[in-house]
């Protein structure tokens, strides 16, 4: 994943210069093979260093798929006298669409870090200093909001705005159920099925990609078909990257067992799930020391002894493969292979 | 100065009442969330007690454009979408406006962030704003998303405007009006010129659209002017640290007030001392002279268009903005 991350750290200049992968990348390390079957990637792993994301969030890559989704559909049939820029097989329009998708996931990656005034402690430093922090976080998520709605503007495509826009709200509504019971003490966990879970997941992690990348279509102007097959690639490699975001604590052989986990993460509701929820707060409870302390070693062994973690992997591997199925639906090409590789990433334990 | 018609003319608000009506609930309809809360905080604003001000410009400038075109009274239903759109993009942007500025109380009740804290508020706020792009674009007119979007940049830059300051006091009049422009005058502008395209395809037309719009200053010179408060730049924005219209104009006969608009009125008595030195000034004449060639000009604009009610709701209105009490 060398390659990637290389890419997510310089994305800006390639975005602004997007040149032929295979001689991009040859310049790095030499030729490089690219089909599905040697899965070259896999062969850096020794240097990887693991992906660029932030905390709990996605790929820092959503422009780089969007790219790759609108190379690997190719040229639509239909007449484009309008898009002669095109560049690598890129039309100019989809790569300012990768841009105004990543505007828009920073726009709110801002705004999340607005704190409650009203919830400060003193230790939490100066009033005065919170305050101006707010102020330019709104302020800075707003800018880049701004920038993104012109952007869009200059598509000249009111399906594309429509669909990001709504993308947006989808956005929101995501980040607000992650927001809304975090601050409730007593409620460390949510009474929610994996259905629900699902839903607010693709809300707030697959919605804006998902969208973005058949909006990548609708303006090279592709059929509904093609249209669909973004989505779907879209939709169903994002929710195997947050699932194989969430198993990360249970996994990895290397994490420190006492590192803190989610209670809302997808091995614990699937755990929550097949336990029952009694049985599952009885279980928080025991690991609940003194004053509030959560001992995460024995709620992580508790959920591994369960099938949560097994079914999480499996429920990854599902969106995988229908991520994959969807890619099927495109010629093959190396850009295609680079998307098949992605989701390979996404969907590998070991 | 022009006084308020009497029973001459109709009231302006009549007028555009029948397209109005409806309004709120309409722009709650497209407010589709899942969450409860979320709709409550969305829905907050639109409780149909505003005087729906902006939303009456463009619907009679919509009429003007109209009859100015083809004779036609109605309006169309793009335009009231307009009306709806601008309606919304300006509570967004005044949900984000009080969590920036930590307000607690707008239009008689307590503020988005106040009931549910910062984090929620800008979350509605954004989510607000989408609902309307989302509409927008549902217009299908890829003209008229560009000029509305051109209001969201304004607004931003207006607020980024308001955060900066100039030393120089020539640099520092313009920089206001601009930030003035920006923050509330673009709305109303581009608002009216996307009715006016939507309605009559003459460029002229759109032109004066704008323009009647641009010039129609609202609360924007800090006025307050109901006989009573001339002369009283509101201590809220003073000790927000934003130098008004009176402000600026005192400080060119008062050159310590300098000073004071640098370090943004921060200093214990800054306020005070501020209105005395505007109150012994000609700042306020010299305002309301400013906001009245603003008037006038908004006037002449659209007495270009063909002679009809709304057209004379709209001269109206432009007398009734300069004596309008918050």
């Amino acid at each position: 994943m060398f390659l990637l991350q290389w890419i997510t750290l310089n994305y800006s200049e390639i975005l602004l210069s997007w040149l032929d992968m295979k001689s991009f990348l040859s310049t790095l390390i030499g030729p490089v093979k690219m089909d599905c079957e040697n899965m070259p990637f896999f062969f850096f792993f020794p240097f990887c260093r693991g992906f660029v994301y932030d905390s709990r969030n996605n790929l820092q890559m959503r422009g780089l798929v969007i790219l790759l989704v609108s190379k690997a559909a190719g040229p639509s049939t239909a007449e484009l006298s309008f898009q002669h820029n095109m560049v690598s097989g890129i039309y100019s329009s989809q790569r300012s669409l990768a841009e105004i998708t990543e505007l828009i996931h920073t726009a709110f990656l801002v705004h999340r870090g607005i704190v409650n005034i009203g919830e400060l402690k003193s230790c939490d430093g100066p009033l005065k200093d919170m305050q101006f922090g707010n102020k330019m976080a709104v302020l800075s998520g707003d800018f880049l909001l701004a920038n993104a709605c012109t952007s869009l503007a200059q598509l000249q495509n009111t399906k594309v705005v429509e669909l990001i826009s709504s993308a947006i709200g989808d956005l929101v509504q995501g980040i607000y159920y992650e927001n809304s019971k975090s601050s409730e003490e007593n409620c460390l966990t949510d009474d929610i099925s994996i259905s629900r879970w699902k839903e607010q997941v693709f809300l707030s992690h697959s919605a804006l990609l998902a969208k973005s990348c058949q909006a990548a279509m609708e303006l090279a102007k592709h059929s509904a078909e093609i249209q669909d097959v973004a989505f779907q690639y879209g939709k169903h490699m994002s929710m195997s990257h947050k699932l194989h975001s969430d198993l990360q604590p249970f996994v990895k052989e290397s994490s420190s067992d006492t590192m803190a986990f989610s209670l809302n993460s997808a091995p614990a509701v699937l755990h929550q799930e097949f336990l029952g929820r009694e049985a599952w707060i009885k279980q928080i409870r025991e690991a609940q020391g003194k004053g509030n302390t959560m001992d995460y070693k024995k709620l992580r062994e508790a959920i591994k002894a369960g099938k949560g973690v097994t079914s999480a992997i499996d429920l990854c591997r599902c969106h995988g493969n229908r991520a994959l199925a969807a890619l099927e639906r495109f010629p093959p090409s190396e850009a295609r292979a680079a998307l098949a590789n992605i989701v390979c990433a996404v969907t590998r334990f070991s | 100065s022009k006084t308020v018609s009497d029973e001459k003319y109709q009231d302006p608000f009549q007028l555009g009442r029948k397209d109005l009506k409806n309004l709120y609930e309409d722009i709650k309809k497209e407010l589709l969330v899942s969450t409860a809360e979320l709709k409550e905080m969305c829905d907050y604003y639109f409780d149909g007690k505003g005087k729906a001000f902006r939303p009456m410009i463009v619907v009679l400038m919509a009429r003007a454009c109209n009859i100015h075109h083809n004779n036609s009274r109605e309006v169309q239903a793009s335009q009231r979408s307009v009306a709806i759109i601008a309606e919304m993009i300006h509570t967004a942007s005044l949900v984000h406006d009080d969590v920036i500025d930590d307000a607690n109380s707008r239009r008689g009740k307590m503020t988005v962030n106040q009931i549910w804290g910062e984090r929620k508020a800008v979350l509605a706020g954004d989510f607000i704003l989408s609902a309307a792009s989302v509409a927008l674009a549902r217009i299908g007119n890829t003209t008229i998303i560009s000029v509305l979007t051109q209001v969201i940049e304004d607004l931003v830059c207006g607020e980024f405007l308001q955060l900066g300051s100039k030393e120089n006091e020539n640099e520092r009049f313009a920089h206001y009006l601009e930030k003035t422009f920006k923050k509330t005058a673009s709305l109303i502008a581009n608002s009216c010129k996307a009715v006016s395209i939507l309605g009559c395809p003459d460029p002229k037309v759109h032109e004066i659209a704008y323009q009647y719009g641009k010039n129609l200053i609202d609360d924007v010179l800090d006025f307050t002017s109901c006989a009573d408060h001339l002369g009283k730049p509101t201590a809220a924005d003073l000790k927000l640290g934003l130098a008004t219209g009176p402000v600026l104009f005192a400080c060119r006969q008062f050159p310590e007030m300098n000073a004071m608009i640098m370090r943004r009125f921060s200093k214990p008595g800054d306020v005070e001392r501020a209105r005395k030195y505007v109150l012994q000034s000609d700042g306020v004449q010299q305002t309301t002279y400013l906001a009245q060639r603003y008037c006038h000009e908004a006037t002449r604009e659209i007495s270009k268009l063909r002679p009809s009610p709304e057209r004379e709701a709209l001269i109206q209105l432009t007398e009734m903005v300069l004596v309008r009490d918050k």
